[in-house]
């Protein structure tokens, strides 16, 4: 690499735009027109949380494809703070209608939508591409006293010595549901230490300072290849293909609602005019269509979900995630039917 | 690998005339983002991790690490010259920098502050490249009730810090926890004192608190005196430290270096509290305390020792373990990952070329940054000469830019500018603003670990306890305590004065 590309390169991240060779750019395939006058300046994906977690790394990774698919130019902007309210309030109400502005977001989006004191809904998005999902793994420390039980033993122990087990939490959310989960099943309390994410539990367990916690793969992989923890089970349906003779906690438990994780996609404000939308759905479509973008989706421990394959059966897949989450918190006597 | 052989390798990986340019350029931007008020290292990483993407993975993060520590050898450049800390870290070095400067001493102080991160960031890439895998072991084993007498002990030490009266230092460090207190919960996820305002349950953004504290209220001072009449600019003697300065200084700068080491190796910690808590130090250790804030070189060498050692530390629980400690190593990490390096226990083995490559660009970017900052500090000197009427509105559009880049909220900008009117009302009053700083800073890390200890606790506060490290630290927050408490009795005993 000579001094003129690198210093090229330092001025486009100066101006964040994106490190791309122009070469790389200009063919554009994809199966909708592209419409008049769109996008005249590049198109920000916001990301709602800090620079360098897991959703940022996802949309720095997806940038690079849409670019490549699109021919246009697209550049990440972090919009931190109040753990995602405030990226997900812009979206939602303030980001420019004209189509410049995607959000990068997940299903937490929904969660947040409560939070929102009913200012917005997640109907004033529209999901318009799906980018991958992943499961949550249950880990517990490969010296700790629970090694070997697998989740089944953990339970036992929590039902000889109800309110001594301790699990890292994260409060409001999944974490908190699939605790609950497992405590219905084991007909027990847990003592549930809260932490700010999924990493800083994880950090505890290394330390054993708790005895059970959860993270998504991006978090756990590097101490899973160290052989400090060790996996007892993944939520979801069907098991992880990265963990593989890793029970799902459903199997374990007997239930088939134990399915948190977290989904990723792109939306748009609502008011994003119809050619625009479905110009940036078709881009966003052929970007995670691609083998390579798969591959490194599965480098991140993610895989894209190739039955959402339109808006509309994203939009309905949304709608159902949301409708399940409120069925639990329903259920759990958190909300009125 | 043992550490001298992983060395010799990594500096056989790094030291190819790409990857110099790499760290210069990290170098280069780290002091420039450290000298304008408001771009804090956070908001420079996150703006050139894209850019990253194309490069090498070691390249990549050795000029990111670059940019990280340059920021704190260029943050005390305006604290000295204009009593505007160009970073969070380097809020106390104005104490006694912009004193010296008053004096005709800038140059000194920068040359000090310079000679100082030097020797602080050398020293702490040392211990990091022979102990790395230990130290990471040992941090990753404390648990919330130790963060939690860490940071009562911090606390602790703010009151240290206090020089005028005991109550108005006691007032702005509840302020600052009830100021920190606002958000969400972190326990419960409930919002408090929000008020219905979604840009209240974000928090206040400390960025802005410290730019409109200091620098804001900075500039309104001196436009009143301006207007008045009456400004007081810093005069230009000698451009060196001398012989005195350095007699004076070497103790400070190893007793920062240890500490900042200590502080940075932790979660939590890093150049902020390390630099508050250095300067806490010097005062109580210095002969004649009531000069601090006057123009002692030694509140200058520490704190600046300091930041840089925990720039230097934070590393450790990043490549030994892979566990980011605070937010900009969280965005290392995030570098990486997106280089295609998976941080973690085995990065030491599996990518032992990443792992000792970026330790042995430390080394080489600290020389770097010496060799910027020292002759430098002559051209820097020479920003005095240009008119108030040019730099302070050129100082507060870069802080207005760089404070809104840290969240891309319009909010910050508002909160930092209501920050500087009261950081003026409150420096008219006669008020201290740095122990509101570090209680802001340590005033929510201290109640999460707290309640995490007290939640993880089958017995009560007995765990703090049970726990020797987190009663040693405790125990020495309370002599603490009795020592201000006592403190006229101890000085007297001592034949100094109050």
């Amino acid at each position: 690499m000579t001094i003129d590309i690198t210093r090229r390169h330092l001025i486009a991240g100066v101006a964040g735009a994106a490190a791309l060779p122009l070469a790389a750019r200009a063919q554009s395939r994809l199966p909708v027109p592209k419409p008049a006058g769109f996008p005249r300046e590049p198109i920000e994906m916001t990301v709602v949380y800090p620079a360098g977690g897991g959703m940022d790394i996802t949309a720095r990774v997806v940038q690079r494809f849409v670019e490549k698919h699109s021919g246009e130019r697209f550049l990440v902007n972090n919009r931190t703070g109040g753990a995602g309210l405030v990226g997900h309030t812009w979206l939602a109400t303030q980001a420019p209608t004209d189509g410049h502005a995607v959000g990068v977001i997940a299903n937490l989006v929904i969660s947040d939508a409560a939070r929102s004191q009913g200012r917005w809904t997640i109907n004033d998005l529209d999901h318009i591409a799906h980018l991958n999902a992943e499961p949550l793994n249950l880990c517990v420390n490969a010296e700790g006293q629970y090694r070997s039980g697998g989740l089944r033993g953990l339970l036992d122990a929590a039902r000889a010595r109800p309110g001594t087990i301790r699990v890292a939490n994260v409060v409001g959310g999944y974490y908190e549901y699939l605790i609950e989960q497992l405590e219905q099943a084991s007909g027990s309390r847990f003592l549930k230490v809260p932490f700010q994410g999924g990493g800083p539990g994880i950090t505890a367990l290394l330390g054993n300072n708790v005895d059970l916690a959860f993270g998504f793969f991006g978090e756990i992989s590097g101490h899973l290849a160290a052989n400090r923890i060790v996996p007892v089970a993944v939520t979801g349906r069907q098991p992880s293909p990265f963990l593989q003779g890793v029970p799902t906690v459903n199997s374990v438990i007997g239930r088939d609602d134990a399915n948190w994780g977290v989904s990723r996609w792109i939306a748009v404000p609502r008011a994003v005019p119809a050619d625009r939308k479905a110009w940036l759905a078709a881009a966003f479509r052929a970007a995670v269509a691609d083998p390579e973008l798969v591959e490194e989706f599965r480098k991140l421990g993610a895989m894209p979900d190739p039955a959402l394959d339109t808006p509309e059966k994203l939009n309905a897949a949304v709608q159902q995630m949301a409708e399940a989450e409120r069925a639990y918190l329903i259920a759990s006597g958190r909300a009125q039917r | 690998m043992d550490p001298v052989a992983g060395l010799l390798a990594g500096f056989g990986v790094i030291l190819t005339w790409q990857n110099i340019q790499f760290i210069f350029i990290g170098s280069l931007i780290g002091t420039l983002i450290g000298v304008l008020p408001g771009i804090g290292p956070l908001a420079a990483l996150s703006l050139l991790l894209p850019a990253t993407v194309a490069l090498p993975p070691v390249g990549a993060v050795a000029m990111l690490c670059a940019i990280f520590y340059g920021s704190m050898y260029g943050g005390s450049i305006t604290s000295v010259l204009v009593n505007i800390p160009g970073e969070a870290a380097s809020v106390v070095t104005c104490l006694d920098g912009y004193a010296m400067a008053k004096q005709g001493r800038a140059g000194a102080a920068l040359g000090m502050a310079a000679l100082g991160s030097f020797i602080a960031g050398t020293l702490g890439i040392v211990v990091l490249s022979v102990a790395a895998p230990a130290l990471g072991a040992f941090a990753i084993r404390l648990g919330p009730p130790e963060y939690t007498a860490l940071m009562a002990l911090g606390l602790a030490c703010t009151i240290l810090m206090i020089q005028g009266s005991a109550l108005k230092g006691a007032i702005m460090i509840g302020a600052g926890a009830a100021l920190a207190a606002i958000g969400m919960d972190i326990i419960t996820g409930e919002f408090r004192f929000n008020y219905g305002s979604i840009q209240l349950s974000a928090g206040i953004e400390l960025l802005a608190v410290v730019i409109g504290l200091f620098g804001v209220s900075e500039i309104l001072l001196n436009v009143e005196n301006a207007a008045r009449g009456m400004a007081v600019k810093a005069r230009l003697s000698g451009l060196w430290p001398s012989r005195v300065d350095w007699a004076a200084s070497w103790a400070p700068i190893l007793r920062g270096s240890g500490l900042g080491f200590a502080v940075g190796l932790l979660p939590g910690g890093g150049p902020v509290t390390a630099s508050f808590l250095s300067y806490a130090a010097e005062r109580r250790i210095g002969k004649d305390p009531h000069t601090f804030g006057k123009g002692r070189i030694e509140g200058v060498a520490g704190p600046e020792a300091a930041n840089n050692a925990a720039v230097s530390s934070g590393m450790i629980p990043l490549l030994a373990l892979g566990i980011p400690g605070n937010a900009v190593t969280a965005l290392l990490m995030g570098a990486l990952i997106i280089n295609g390096v998976q941080p973690g226990p085995t990065m030491m083995t599996d990518r032992a070329d990443v792992f000792w490559g970026v330790v042995a660009s430390l080394y080489i970017g600290n020389v770097f940054l010496l060799i910027l900052n020292l002759p430098m500090v002559g051209l820097w000197v020479q920003l005095l000469r240009v008119p108030y009427s040019v730099l302070f509105p050129s100082i507060v559009l870069l802080a207005m830019v760089g404070t809104y880049s840290a969240n891309r909220n319009l909010f910050d900008l508002w909160v930092m500018l209501g920050f500087g009117v009261l950081g003026w009302f409150l420096r008219k009053l006669g008020y201290e603003l740095a122990p509101l700083v570090l209680a802001f800073v340590l005033a929510p890390l201290l109640e999460q670990s707290l309640r995490q200890s007290m939640v993880m606790s089958p017995d009560g506060a007995m765990i703090f306890l049970e726990r020797p490290l987190a009663a040693l630290m405790l125990g020495a927050a309370v002599l603490m305590l009795l020592l201000v408490a006592f403190k006229g009795l101890t000085v007297r005993k001592l034949g100094g004065t109050t």
